[in-house]
């Protein structure tokens, strides 16, 4: 009777070590991996300036367009700490700056009613530039990047459709990384020069 | 010799009616003219102006794509979308303005479902007419940290002017040597199209 006891006992223990010590280990990985987490967490401020339209004769419309796509894109990616504009009083006081430069390198004006009529044609399609620099004029990131509207909507959406893509390319250059290598002066060469 | 005098007379009163005749239509002429130039300027500076327009994007604290109506009220530019408090900016703080032309789609999700649904590809012909022109007016402010901002508004046909005008009478001022409405208008209609 006492050793059947004694297992089941043994047996209860067993079972509660086999669900909590996982549940434990899991738990601490999940803490860790946030933590890991909030390790890159942002720390940069980026100021966003107007676009250059370079020597194309581009709509003030679209570079405006662009500008302002840009900052509520950025904002979203919740990679910066804060998103400033061209101008902000602001950025004098933040100690680690980024300034996106973004100059037009392409443009191919659309059509709408063309785009509803024939489908294939009448794409309205932006190719930029953009840079990411610190104060100090050293580039983190190097991209060209590419937007255009194809099937539906106004030619403004190409603008829409591009800013996303520089953030998208913002996201992926891992831009919090930089931190530390700017700090051991490492050129960030590695995400230099790449065509989104 | 009466006589004479009787036709003498006569001339005297004859060239006094004259003379009234002529001081009455003068004098009616002058009041004619000075009621006209107390009418003429109608445009008055100070009374607002509305405008129903769509916000494109840029403008703070109002959402991207709505419809609502841009207003120009003392020394403030505001869009007010429909039962929600207005969003304005100063005139003063208005840095350039640029007048465009775009050409829409016309119709929104049903027209394009009902084009998809035609038989024979007929939507696309329906595509070929069912288009708007509009003008679009693109603002470029700074707001109180000296950040630029940049605002698009579509307005109906032949109102982005009346908007601009207006805007200029109120002393927005144009950016020095970049505001050139002529070629910017062309420039905006071979770009952003037909």
């Amino acid at each position: 009777m006492k050793t059947t006891e004694r297992k089941s006992w043994f047996i209860w223990v067993a079972a509660i070590v086999t669900i909590a010590v996982p549940g434990q280990v899991l738990g601490q990985a999940a803490v860790e991996s946030s933590r890991g987490r909030s390790g890159f967490a942002p720390q940069w401020t980026v100021q966003v300036e107007k676009v250059d339209s370079g020597h194309l004769d581009l709509a003030h419309s679209f570079q405006l367009a662009i500008y302002e796509n840009l900052v509520q894109e950025l904002n979203q990616t919740k990679q910066f700490t804060q998103v400033l504009r061209e101008g902000d009083r602001k950025a004098n006081e933040v100690p680690s700056l980024l300034i996106l430069k973004t100059t037009v390198v392409k443009y191919t004006p659309g059509s709408e009613t063309r785009r509803a009529v024939t489908t294939v044609s009448g794409a309205t399609k932006l190719t930029v530039r953009t840079q990411l620099l610190t104060r100090e004029g050293e580039i983190v990131v190097d991209r060209t990047v590419n937007g255009n509207v194809r099937f539906f909507g106004s030619n403004l959406g190409a603008t829409h459709n591009l800013a996303g893509n520089i953030a998208k390319a913002v996201k992926k250059s891992n831009v919090a990384m930089f931190r530390a290598s700017y700090h051991d002066i490492q050129p960030p060469a590695a995400n230099a020069g790449a065509t989104q | 010799m009466n006589r004479l005098f009787a036709l003498r007379n006569n001339h005297t009163v004859s060239f006094a009616g004259q003379a009234l005749v002529i001081l009455w239509a003068l004098s009616l002429c002058c009041s004619v003219g000075a009621f006209a130039q107390r009418t003429a300027p109608t445009v008055n500076v100070n009374a607002p102006i509305s405008i129903r327009a769509t916000h494109l994007v840029g403008f703070e604290n109002a959402k991207s794509n709505c419809n609502g109506t841009l207003s120009i009220l003392d020394d403030a530019l505001q869009f007010q979308q429909k039962g929600k408090p207005g969003a304005q900016v100063s005139t003063a703080s208005i840095r350039d303005l640029f007048l465009g032309e775009e050409s829409k789609q016309v119709g929104g999700l049903p027209m394009k479902l009902g084009k998809a649904a035609a038989p024979y590809g007929t939507g696309r012909v329906v595509s070929l007419f069912a288009h708007k022109k509009y003008d679009t007016l693109t603002l470029e402010y700074v707001d109180s940290h000296g950040g630029v901002h940049g605002a698009i508004f579509q307005l109906p046909k032949g109102q982005g002017e009346v908007l601009k005008d207006e805007l200029l009478a109120r002393g927005v001022s144009p950016n020095s040597g970049q505001y050139q409405p002529t070629r910017q208008n062309t420039a905006e209609v071979t770009r952003e199209n037909d």
